[in-house]
């Protein structure tokens, strides 16, 4: 797979949408909180991601990760609290796939249509040319099982599909949940340098992730959250040995909490 | 909203849901119609009041099949999770709530004219070919064909909004069989004088006639327009005020 994907920009005027949103945070969470009846799925999680930051999102399965995405992108509504992406709420941006673009899970897709068409009715909706949709299909090189139903995709190929439909209106800010599960050694590979060209352009990543020393090789910082709460903030260049100490802090982190 | 509309109706046509429902439609319309039109006596065919319980089986299968596309139309979203993909894309619930409500309208509208032209054209031939006249004047056949097509518009927007409500598939789809097959039936046999008030019965009302029940045990067609339309409204309504207050799975 090559590293070296082209930008492929959308030509967008989302500049004119918002004059000082860029001026903002990519993503400000300030004092959000998700209960579900007594269950306290986001504690008070307060954090901002500065644009061109690479953020990993970590924690124990059940930690409030995915809830907390999906309040990010206006899915749920916040008990208290509230998650701003570049200034607004989700549900407050005009374009919203020209700010944001999301993975959220590797099935979102109707297993009966193709990857073409999956793309084109998301590209319709969000008025993105049809053009932009080929050149995504090239870009995480899905041209030749465009015309396939999803259903006879591998994981990799969904994650990589649900990557382009994330990249349909060349958004500022990518939030991705898991999006190494189910690639291979190249597809990881692959993600890893899209992703570092993606946040070399000034913009932001925010990805969720179990497998850590996927995310110490990619990212700038990681938040890591136990039991819907933060507990920690950490800047990799603080790290002496990169995966190996993350793991470390991580365990030690996440034990000491379970207790 | 027309770019969601436009997603909306690419979204009908790049499934094969589309086409199994007609599908099986048409495989419903051929067994109920032709076991009509064979098994019956000749004599009971002859009589004007039971030719029109005949042909009004294109009535309720048309809407029953049109609810049944509005309903899939959104639960298959959340069966899927294509839901997720579809707010992220435009966030405002209330915009492809409607452009739901208004692309399966469309669909729902197609669907409830080749039911009723199917079932015309079906049962007018069975009976000559035993050589029964046919006792419905073209008049009849209009407002048939036209209040067929608009009750599945109408049918659509009610299955939609279920769809909303449920957001189960199986729920969603059996509820809606049980209640225009099932339950519309008991209410029309044993409660007649206020089942002409029932969705169902309106849109007989609306086409003249409807499975076994045409005439005098109907309502007038503009009063079953008027009754569909608020039964349309208030179902799709419904179901984006829920949709609006719940989160996403």
């Amino acid at each position: 797979m090559q590293d070296d994907n082209p930008r492929l920009a959308v030509q967008a005027d989302r500049r004119d949408e918002t004059p000082t949103g860029l001026a903002e945070p990519a993503v400000r969470v300030d004092g959000l909180s998700k209960r579900y009846g007594d269950v306290v799925a986001v504690d008070s999680l307060t954090f901002a991601l500065q644009p061109g930051t690479l953020t990993g999102f970590l924690g124990p399965n059940g930690a409030g990760k995915t809830t907390t995405l999906r309040l990010l992108l206006g899915l749920a509504t916040p008990s208290s609290g509230e998650a701003l992406i570049f200034g607004r709420p989700y549900r407050d941006l005009q374009h919203p796939a020209r700010w944001v673009g999301a993975v959220l899970e590797s099935s979102d897709f109707d297993p009966g249509r193709s990857g073409r068409n999956h793309l084109r009715v998301l590209a319709l909706a969000a008025g993105i040319p049809r053009a932009r949709v080929e050149e995504l299909l090239e870009l995480v090189e899905l041209e030749p099982a465009a015309d396939r139903p999803v259903k006879t995709y591998s994981l990799g190929m969904r994650q990589r599909l649900g990557l382009a439909a994330a990249l349909l209106g060349d958004p500022e800010l990518l939030v991705l949940d898991e999006p190494a599960n189910g690639l291979d050694a190249a597809g990881v590979h692959w993600l890893r340098g899209f992703l570092r060209q993606f946040g070399a352009g000034g913009r932001t990543v925010l990805m969720s992730s179990h497998i850590l020393a996927e995310v110490a090789q990619t990212v700038d910082q990681v938040l890591i959250i136990n039991h819907g709460r933060l507990i920690a903030t950490v800047r990799m260049d603080e790290l002496s040995d990169g995966a190996r100490s993350l793991e470390e802090l991580y365990l030690e982190l996440t034990d000491t909490e379970a207790q | 909203m027309s770019r969601q509309l436009r997603s909306e109706l690419l979204k009908q046509r790049t499934t094969r849901t589309t086409l199994t429902v007609l599908a099986c439609m048409l495989g419903l319309i051929l067994l109920v119609v032709l076991l009509h039109v064979f098994a019956l006596s000749a004599a009971d065919l002859r009589k004007a009041s039971n030719q029109p319980k005949v042909y009004g089986w294109g009535t309720s299968i048309g809407a029953l099949f049109a609810a049944l596309l509005g309903a899939v139309s959104i639960t298959s979203e959340f069966r899927t999770g294509t839901i997720r993909p579809t707010l992220l894309a435009t966030p405002n619930r209330a915009t492809v709530l409607t452009a739901k409500v208004l692309g399966a309208g469309l669909a729902g509208l197609l669907v409830g004219l080749i039911a009723e032209v199917l079932v015309s054209s079906i049962a007018s031939g069975g009976l000559a070919i035993r050589g029964i006249h046919i006792t419905l004047s073209a008049g009849d056949f209009a407002q048939m064909v036209a209040g067929g097509a608009a009750a599945g518009a109408a049918w659509a927007a009610i299955g939609t909004g279920v769809g909303a409500l449920v957001r189960n598939q199986v729920g969603a789809v059996v509820g809606l069989c049980v209640w225009l097959l099932l339950v519309e039936s008991i209410l029309i046999g044993d409660v007649p004088s206020a089942a002409k008030f029932s969705p169902g019965a309106s849109a007989g009302a609306l086409a003249g006639m409807i499975q076994n029940v045409s005439g005098g045990a109907l309502l007038p067609p503009a009063l079953g327009a008027l009754l569909l339309l608020v039964y349309a409204a208030a179902s799709a309504s419904a179901g984006l005020l829920l949709t609006k207050l719940r989160d996403i799975p």
